[in-house]
């Protein structure tokens, strides 16, 4: 009886094992970020997080991250009277993520460099496009409002305007592979986090990339909230507003007054 | 460390840098009158600050500087609160007629090319004007012949007693002069409109009008200015506040801090100069944002896109 139920729990392991490695075989990676929250406080700048996991050792791994879509209100400029520059056109892009990045290897990277919508696109970059990753795969999934306008302009001028903020960006060469071990490699990454990511959520996800094919995706949410004294402010300003414009308007006279009061020996006042 | 998260803004700021600016603000309000919303939103939208909260978080610190300014000057005998209120009433039922104005060149189309042109003619207008007038001064002053073409004495009769004649005649005694009501009021209105149309506090157009068409001195126009700017702009961070939760407590905090201390610095430095010295340095800086602005609108942008709903 012993022998038989030995037996069957030796098999049930060796499927499990055998699924497991069926699973890795299939070149889905894992993903790990250090925090999953991060807190903006009183002297937030900004900040890194690391992203690591594992993927197959044939492999390549690109990492996204992306906010959450909303419809964007652009306006174009134009020539007025064909002498002055002015924000001339309404357009709308909708669907357009808040906050998209990609984090590259050097090897695979140089071909991802999409951020230039015009030129020559590669064979590679074509099939990159077709993986759903980088700014032509982006612009795929985005619709303009007219539909007369020139879509492909206007997302290249948005997301160079996004690009100024810090919150798009193609970082080159970021991915760094470990050695390999058992038919597997780690990666680490470090990602970026500017002040202007505002509170919300996003997503991280790593995609395993053999032959110009994606092989395998992992993904993980990162949250990003206020905390202590933004938050406060943040809470009064838009759930009690009107409170919140008289004080500031009366610490606005206060510190006035106070100043005021402080230089009234001499220097400014007298 | 040195940076500061701004909640409403959206981004974090290097704390010195927007002390500085503010002082820098604050010293033009305290030498000139002008509440430096000219210059400032334009200023903190440079450093990543979205222009709706630059503009109201912007009002926010000119309550406290001219809180500090108007009592400077106040101190100094040059605030006229009689002429101030009049300005201040016209200033407001001008700013509603604005607001109206806009609505209707965005009704008819190209309202950012009328704005952006009354923008270019108003401060080139202002500051050249300002600017030739106290040379002219100063060349007086100088004992150098200047180009002025008197006015024929019949011409300044009929002007006088066009003034004159007009009702609700009031003696403002600290600008030295007595003269209707209606006078300040109208005046008041007509730059609450361009106020309104400009989106900016009216500072560096009240300045010319009290000076040139008011005929008030140099230094009760400063103090007065200060006055009048003071309680629209307690109107305007309320109202932005309330409707549209632009502004930025912190960074309205921060300028404040600067500003009023700069403000106090350039009210020293304003009794030290004379009327045409005053008149010639704002009419300078005037012409600077002009020439700032037509570079802007003259040369291609590195950007063909901006988001919408900004200054």
């Amino acid at each position: 009886m012993n022998r038989t139920i030995y037996r069957i729990l030796l098999c049930v392991l060796a499927a499990l094992v055998w699924c497991g490695s069926a699973l890795a075989a299939n070149g889905d990676p894992t993903l790990q970020l250090a925090r999953t929250t991060l807190k903006i406080t009183t002297f937030y700048n900004g900040t890194t997080l690391k992203a690591s996991g594992t993927l197959p050792a044939d492999s390549d791994v690109l990492l996204h991250v992306i906010g959450a879509k909303k419809n964007v209100a652009l306006k174009v400029k134009g020539k007025v009277a064909g002498l002055l520059w002015m924000n001339k056109t309404d357009v709308e892009l909708e669907n357009a993520p808040a906050v998209y990045m990609v984090y590259t290897p050097e090897r695979v990277g140089k071909d991802l460099l999409l951020s230039q919508l015009e030129g020559n696109a590669k064979a590679l970059a074509k099939d990159v496009a077709m993986l759903g990753i980088g700014y032509k795969a982006l612009v795929k999934d985005i619709a303009i409002k007219p539909e007369t306008a020139d879509k492909k302009f206007v997302f290249g001028e948005y997301v160079k305007l996004m690009e100024k903020a810090e919150v798009y960006g193609v970082y080159n060469g970021s991915v760094e592979y470990g050695p390999i071990k058992g038919g597997k490699k780690s990666f680490t990454v470090t990602l970026t986090i500017p002040p202007k990511m505002n509170a919300g959520k996003y997503l991280v996800e790593a995609i395993t990339i053999k032959d110009g094919k994606a092989d395998g995706r992992a993904s993980e949410e990162l949250t990003i909230e206020l905390s202590g004294l933004p938050r406060m402010i943040a809470s009064l300003s838009y759930e009690h507003s009107l409170l919140f414009g008289i004080m500031a308007v009366a610490i606005a006279v206060a510190t006035g007054l106070l100043i005021g009061v402080l230089f009234k020996g001499g220097g400014g006042a007298h | 460390m040195f940076h500061m998260y701004l909640p409403i803004a959206g981004n974090s700021v290097n704390i010195f840098l927007i002390l500085g600016l503010g002082g820098f603000v604050g010293l033009l309000s305290g030498i000139f009158g002008v509440g430096g919303g000219f210059l400032m939103t334009p200023l903190l939208m440079m450093f990543g600050i979205p222009p709706t909260v630059a503009a109201a978080s912007d009002s926010n610190q000119i309550v406290g500087a001219s809180t500090s300014g108007t009592l400077a000057h106040m101190r100094l005998g040059n605030v006229d609160i009689p002429m101030g209120v009049m300005l201040l009433i016209g200033g407001i039922a001008g700013g509603t007629v604005g607001v109206q104005v806009i609505k209707l060149l965005k009704a008819m189309g190209n309202a950012d090319f009328l704005i952006a042109i009354t923008y270019v003619i108003m401060l080139g207008g202002v500051g050249g004007y300002m600017f030739w007038e106290s040379l002219q001064g100063m060349r007086h002053d100088n004992g150098l012949p200047i180009e002025k073409k008197k006015p024929r004495p019949k011409e300044e009769d009929e002007k006088k007693s066009f003034v004159q004649s007009l009702p609700f005649q009031y003696k403002f005694e600290k600008s030295g002069c007595k003269i209707s009501m209606l006078l300040p009021l109208g005046f008041g209105v007509l730059v609450g409109i361009l106020a309104a149309i400009m989106g900016v506090g009216g500072g560096f157009i009240m300045v010319p009008v009290m000076v040139y068409l008011l005929r008030m001195p140099m230094h009760v126009v400063v103090g007065t200015s200060l006055f009048q700017i003071l309680f629209t702009c307690v109107n305007v961070t309320i109202m932005q506040a309330w409707s549209n939760h632009t502004v930025d407590f912190v960074l309205a905090v921060l300028l404040l801090l600067g500003s009023t201390i700069g403000a106090q610095v350039g009210t020293a430095v304003s009794k030290r100069l004379n009327a045409d010295q005053l008149k010639i340095m704002l009419a300078s800086l005037v012409l600077l944002v002009c020439v700032k602005m037509m570079a802007g609108l003259l040369m291609t942008p590195s950007i063909m896109v901006a988001l919408k709903g900004g200054h």
